[in-house]
């Protein structure tokens, strides 16, 4: 069969997700990936959900992102992600066992107030601790904690379960996925699409590109160009422990997030840059990340000096030049739909349903207008590409 | 709890020699003889690697040294300047791919910056699952040899079981401190007379050699079975049975032994992680299925300036290692301008090619590995354990090696957790190679940074402060 209702491009969570929502409405998809489903991005990430307003800036990284402007998708996300391991019938190690978000410095408080007062605004629920309240909620916190809040929704999923559950589930609706097959072209055909790979092509109306860090190259198939660029990132995990974090902890002022995933070991990440950016295998995790890294988390949480490093690794994400998510349909190309950006992993669930529903004509759960890949997208060679002015950023850990 | 840590200790030489065993002692000798300034790491508390491991001092008293080699080329690189950090792990390269990174056994950070960087790393033992190999008392044949030269008897009745020319001393060791070796099952038919076994024969030494293994075992009453592979180990929580079976029928029951010790290992593979972290560039061996860097005759990787010697450039003995050391730091000697005489070079390079001849007709004896692997692995029933660590089985790792779309090596591991424990692969790796069956994608585990699980407050010294200072 070479017609499908949907083709989806990139079978990260995003794309899992995707195929999921489109295939319980009954379309036939076909879920094309260069690689295997779920090694990249998606597959090296940390599996924060981040419900609270995230810090808006990472090392590295060149313009803060409105964080206020997310907090709508990050409440739909939490509806949604409480909501997944029944909708998939499978075990995903969600837990929403809340986040300290934590400050130091007098300007890094201030940023916190500033962050609670939008919560409130957004009908988010957190609580605003100072540094010894903070300790009494966590002793495991350290001396250099002056404030911090708290938020009972933030949580983790396992990122190696997350993707795979989506797909199989889709598979069990009929989806079909290709693995190592990349996509070569993406020709307009009538009213709809033929996406070419090596070992053939398909048509359909509806495509839907999820590609991560491939976002703009699959893109720029079609004649369209993304403003995205691929960056990689790293991520450190020590050895297992015992139980000792039950909650996220994540820092305003600095890219850190630490917490104790369900095997017992600690995973200590943040969006710190890796070596380098390697889109034909694995990027190389850098040294001096790791080191700056570790050194404020065991800052914070002065016990992570005890314990053994266990292993290190790099992984890519596509970065939008301000930072924020994109979703929708790209103008001027109807039935070719993006969705990727900023904190792809915690708004997977939400940016699925989002794509059906807008593939249907459906109205969305929340407004997305504000994520519209229009603002960065332009005809090729209409406009100079931009994008190579982003590749150092580093940026969010989804 | 101090967070703090100092900054890290620098050294700089003209040459770095990774790993204090018979290869990186003879490089280290021959650059410190060539003029060179030379450090030389190793991560056990001193020098020799597996195969010079030193005894205790109760040992040498009572049964003296049996490699008195190894004592003499230790204490010729002591004398010949090489500076000697053992208790040294090297865990790392910098991110200018250049610079080692290592722990002292202090726990203080330790950067080695050096010209040349020559890898001797050595070799894992190959271990294949089978049911049961998580019980107490299953162990490799390197750590009964290991226990047994230090005076301590493993237990009262052992099989000696895997492939390899390994497997006839070890048994002869563990004799020699009193455990009743019941058989030894070999998974080849080396010891049959055939065309391939009379190749031995331009090695006469090497033929006295196995001949009296042979001859202890027989006085012993030793059985070695050939064409013979260790089914399953049977036991509460300790192994109390083992069922031998036909390599080549593997339905056909050889034999069922009672024993307290199960010793099962399939020869060595390489230690390569260490290039692969320098960028050198690797290829699959076909006949042992490793992972081995891509290096000239002398040892040169493609990475100019890393050298990969001994067992870490592929398995082949000790005397081999040692040529493969010495080869290569001649090599380095004449790219630093320190000619060696011609007749020293000439006379490395005959010794490594009737070395090469060697090996060659002993591999050509036994099964290859890589065949070895894919057999077994084929064969591991659902419920087998192949990931120890994180408990995961074979029955979980074909699930995950036939998702639908496809998989390879990364994406299993990622499906099930396997290889992603303490040992980090290093047990389970050439098994999840060959659970997948091929096609597209990653076929192999990858080095992993740190290569030793590393306590966290050993990279803090590196962090921006202790930089600058750089």
């Amino acid at each position: 069969m070479n017609t499908f209702d949907a083709v989806v491009i990139g079978a990260g969570v995003l794309g899992a997700a995707t195929a999921f929502e489109l295939a319980r409405t009954g379309m036939s998809v076909l879920v094309l990936e260069r690689g295997a489903p779920n090694r990249e991005g998606s597959g090296t990430t940390a599996g924060n959900l981040h419900i609270q307003a995230v810090h808006t800036r990472r090392p590295g990284q060149e313009v803060p992102l409105d964080s206020e402007g997310l907090l709508p998708a990050q409440k739909a996300a939490d509806t949604l992600w409480a909501e997944a391991e029944h909708r998939l019938e499978a075990d995903l190690e969600v837990r929403r066992n809340g986040g300290f978000m934590v400050a130091e410095t007098p300007e890094q408080r201030e940023e916190l107030y500033t962050k609670h007062v939008w919560e409130q605004r957004a009908g988010l629920n957190t609580e605003l601790l100072d540094g010894d309240t903070a300790r009494a909620a966590l002793p495991l916190l350290g001396p250099t904690v002056t404030a911090a809040t708290w938020c009972p929704h933030d949580g983790y999923a396992n990122p190696l379960k997350a993707a795979p559950a989506y797909l199989a589930a889709a598979n069990r609706l009929g989806t079909r996925i290709k693995a190592f097959t990349p996509v070569t072209g993406l020709e307009r055909r009538g009213s709809g699409w033929r996406v070419y790979t090596p070992d053939g092509h398909h048509d359909a109306p509806v495509v839907i590109n999820t590609a991560g860090p491939w976002i703009s190259e699959v893109c720029a198939l079609a004649g369209v160009d993304l403003r995205m660029a691929p960056v990689a990132i790293q991520m450190h995990v020590t050895a297992r422990e015992r139980p000792v974090l039950h909650h996220l902890v994540q820092h305003i002022g600095e890219g850190l997030s630490v917490k104790q995933v369900t095997a017992g070991n600690l995973l200590v990440g943040g969006g710190w840059p890796a070596l380098g950016m390697n889109l034909q295998g694995r990027s190389t995790a850098s040294v001096e990340s790791l080191a700056g890294n570790m050194a404020q988390a065991t800052r914070v949480l002065p016990f992570l000096a005890g314990l053994r490093l266990l292993r290190m690794w790099a992984g890519p994400l596509a970065a939008t030049p301000d930072e924020m998510p994109v979703i929708g349909p790209v103008p001027g190309q109807a039935g070719l739909y993006v969705a990727g950006g900023t904190y792809a992993f915690t708004f997977a669930p939400l940016w699925g349903e989002t794509l059906s529903r807008m593939v249907r004509g459906e109205p969305t759960r929340i407004d997305v207008s504000s994520f519209a890949p229009d603002r960065l997208t332009a005809t090729c060679g209409s406009t100079d590409r931009t994008t190579s002015a982003h590749t150092e950023k580093g940026t969010a850990p989804c | 709890m101090t967070t703090k840590t100092g900054p890290p200790t620098v050294h700089t030489a003209q040459a770095a020699v990774v790993g204090a065993g018979p290869a990186g002692l003879a490089a280290a000798l021959e650059l410190a003889r060539g003029g060179l300034d030379v450090l030389l790491l190793d991560e056990q508390p001193e020098p020799g690697g597996q195969y010079y491991r030193r005894p205790g001092p109760e040992v040498l008293r009572t049964a003296g040294d049996h490699r008195p080699e190894g004592a003499n080329l230790i204490s010729r690189v002591r004398e010949s300047g090489v500076r000697l950090l053992t208790g040294h792990t090297v865990w790392g390269v910098d991110d200018d791919r250049r610079t080692l990174l290592a722990v002292d056994p202090d726990g203080t950070p330790v950067q080695v910056r050096a010209d040349w960087i020559v890898a001797a790393t050595g070799a894992y033992e190959r271990s294949v699952p089978f049911p049961g190999w998580q019980l107490p008392g299953v162990v490799t044949p390197g750590l009964a040899q290991h226990m047994s030269a230090e005076g301590v008897r493993l237990g009262r009745r052992t099989v000696v079981a895997g492939s390899g020319p390994f497997l006839l001393p070890v048994a002869c060791a563990l004799l020699e401190r009193g455990v009743r070796v019941v058989a030894v099952a070999e998974a080849g038919r080396p010891y049959a007379p055939g065309v391939a076994a009379l190749g031995a024969l331009r090695f006469p030494s090497r033929l006295v050699e196995l001949a009296s293994y042979f001859a202890r075992l027989t006085r012993h009453g030793v059985r070695v079975h050939q064409d013979t592979v260790v089914a399953e180990a049977h036991g509460g929580d300790h192994v109390e049975s083992a069922t031998l079976v036909r390599f080549s029928d593997p339905g056909r029951v050889v034999a069922r032994h009672e024993v307290d010790v199960l010793c099962v290992g399939y020869g060595f593979r390489p230690q390569s992680d260490l290039p692969q972290l320098f960028g050198c560039s690797m290829e699959r061996d076909p006949v042992t299925g490793d992972t081995v860097p891509r290096l000239t005759p002398v040892g040169r990787s493609s990475v100019p300036h890393v050298y990969v010697v001994g067992e870490a450039a592929g398995v082949a003995g000790a005397p081999t290692a040692v040529a493969r050391g010495r080869a290569a730091a001649l090599d380095i000697l004449a790219g630093c301008g320190r000619v060696p005489d011609h007749r020293t070079r000439r006379a490395a390079a005959v010794r490594m090619a009737s070395l090469t001849r060697f090996t060659r007709l002993t591999s050509a004896l036994y099964p290859s590995p890589a065949d070895l692997v894919t057999a077994l692995t084929r064969e591991l029933p659902g419920h087998t354990l192949v990931c120890r660590c994180e408990c995961v089985t074979a029955d979980t790792l074909r699930e995950a090696a036939s998702a639908p779309g496809g998989s390879d090596v990364p994406a299993i591991k990622g499906d099930t957790r396997a290889g992603m424990g303490l040992c980090q692969a290093r047990e389970c790796g050439p098994a999840l190679e060959a659970l997948r069956t091929g096609g597209a994608g990653t076929g192999t585990v990858p080095a992993r940074v740190p290569l030793r699980p590393l306590p966290v407050t050993a990279v803090l010294g590196f962090s921006d402060s202790s930089r600058e200072d750089s």
